[in-house]
């Protein structure tokens, strides 16, 4: 049988509605994550140790656990006490949890990278301590940690594939189905190859954005 | 006023303030001098409530520096200048100048960066407003670092060895502007390696050595042969610190 791609065409919508889940999924998963590893890492670095425990505790948690056992977990495991969630939310917040562990560590090594007179300055001059990380803290701390969160972000849209065990057809999911469908796994997974490469590709496109102007002031250095 | 009485500050068994008295007039500028390690910054730390005490009380117009409560009224009256700037490296010049204003006191954005502008003007840095602190040079830092404590409008101006990170000319450019504030009455407590200047500026010198307060007076006097020259632990410092 020769390579032969056209053989696709009557599945491209199917498999365009399956990026597109894909797509979204993502794109929600990652605004999560990125509010929970902000608000893990402001935990983790704040100065009750009760709530720095906490979040250590969960990040040490979710990064030891394979994903697809995490979403097991709360897909199959959780109605059987009564907690039922659809597949897509599941998915969502599964990888928006596990993201968050991820993100937490990397934007915590930015704020403790930050010069601590910086602070000292902050709050003599008399910012309250939401203002100071709101304004000071979170904004440098992104700064340095923008590139790295990007690897993250990348590795949440590779994970994402794994939302196909729970009934979600996403990219992989329906590329899964047009396979079956038309005997021809190497066309289609030859696609699914190109697909992800381009969706990780413009994630590294838009950080590479976001680094750039966070960091405007020191171009082109670090550029 | 700024009063210090009894303060004693040790880091592990390092005892670096010990029983610090200290008074600040308003309309004083009071220097502090003295070789590294003899609890300058540190009482300045002390002042701004950076580092707490282990015993004694530090005041400013009577709120207590310890007290949380009376700590961000304190604050409120008082604005530090650092050693190292600590601008907010993310912040244009009028954006670290008008954070505090519009935070804490309350200033719209307007009369604030109006007020920043004409900050950054008086101390020849108009044109650079908008520029990053990344892309200043360390003498026009310092100056907006000036700015941004001025912009709260305290009445005691806190300054940490606010020229030892600069080059001759960049410390001219930053002591002109202190003079300048001196003149104009601004309440300062200075710590300072600049003898000839705080010579100039002070209307009181002060003298710390290993934590305690070796002398206390007027300038004139704190130079002059049969003053704080008769002390041998204070013409020794100066001998060395002018040969340097």
């Amino acid at each position: 049988m020769p390579f032969d791609v056209t053989i696709l065409a009557p599945h491209v919508p199917f498999l365009l509605k399956g990026a597109l889940l894909t797509a979204e999924a993502c794109a929600l998963a990652l605004v999560g994550s990125l509010i929970i590893g902000l608000l893990v890492a402001a935990l983790r670095t704040s100065s009750s140790p009760l709530l720095s425990r906490a979040a250590f505790v969960y990040v040490d948690l979710f990064r030891n656990i394979p994903f697809i056992v995490q979403l097991f977990f709360f897909f199959y495991g959780l109605p059987e006490i009564g907690i039922y969630v659809d597949a897509f939310t599941t998915g969502v917040i599964a990888l928006s949890i596990a993201g968050g562990a991820f993100s937490s560590d990397v934007i915590r090594s930015g704020i403790l990278a930050i010069d601590t007179g910086i602070i000292e300055a902050a709050e003599v001059s008399g910012l309250s301590k939401p203002v100071i990380f709101r304004k000071i803290v979170m904004p440098i701390a992104l700064r340095t940690s923008i590139r790295p969160l990007g690897s993250v972000f990348i590795n949440l849209v590779l994970t994402s594939s794994i939302l196909s065990t729970i009934t979600l057809n996403e990219l992989t999911g329906s590329a899964k189905i047009v396979a079956s469908d038309t005997f021809r796994p190497f066309e289609v997974y030859a696609v699914l190859l190109i697909a992800y490469a381009s969706l990780t590709y413009l994630v590294s496109l838009a950080i590479g954005v976001l680094h750039r102007r966070l960091n405007r002031d020191r171009m082109p250095e670090v550029a | 006023m700024i009063r210090a009485r009894g303060v004693r500050k040790s880091f592990g068994s390092a005892i670096v303030l010990d029983g610090i008295d200290l008074d600040v007039e308003s309309g004083e500028v009071v220097s502090i001098l003295g070789s590294s390690g003899s609890g300058k910054s540190t009482l300045i730390r002390c002042m701004n409530g950076l580092e707490k005490l282990d015993a004694g009380s530090i005041t400013i117009d009577d709120f207590d520096v310890s007290r949380p409560k009376d700590l961000a009224e304190a604050r409120k009256r008082s604005a530090t200048v650092f050693q190292l700037f600590n601008l907010y490296p993310h912040m244009t010049a009028v954006q670290n100048i008008t954070l505090a204003p519009i935070q804490v006191l309350k200033r719209s954005r307007a009369e604030a960066e109006a007020a920043a502008r004409t900050l950054l003007d008086s101390v020849g840095l108009g044109a650079r407003a908008d520029a990053y602190p990344a892309q200043l040079s360390g003498g026009q830092r310092q100056r907006v670092g000036i700015c941004r404590a001025l912009a709260m409008n305290p009445r005691y101006l806190l300054l940490d060895e606010i020229t030892s990170a600069l080059d001759p000319e960049m410390t001219a450019e930053v002591l002109n502007i202190l003079a300048q504030l001196a003149k104009n009455g601004t309440t300062m407590v200075f710590v300072t390696h600049e003898i000839e200047f705080a010579r100039t500026i002070s209307s009181r010198i002060v003298f710390l050595d290993k934590g305690q307060l070796v002398v206390d007076l007027p300038t004139e006097e704190f130079f002059a042969a049969d003053g704080g020259m008769a002390r041998p632990r204070i013409s020794q410092f100066l001998s060395k610190m002018r040969k340097d």
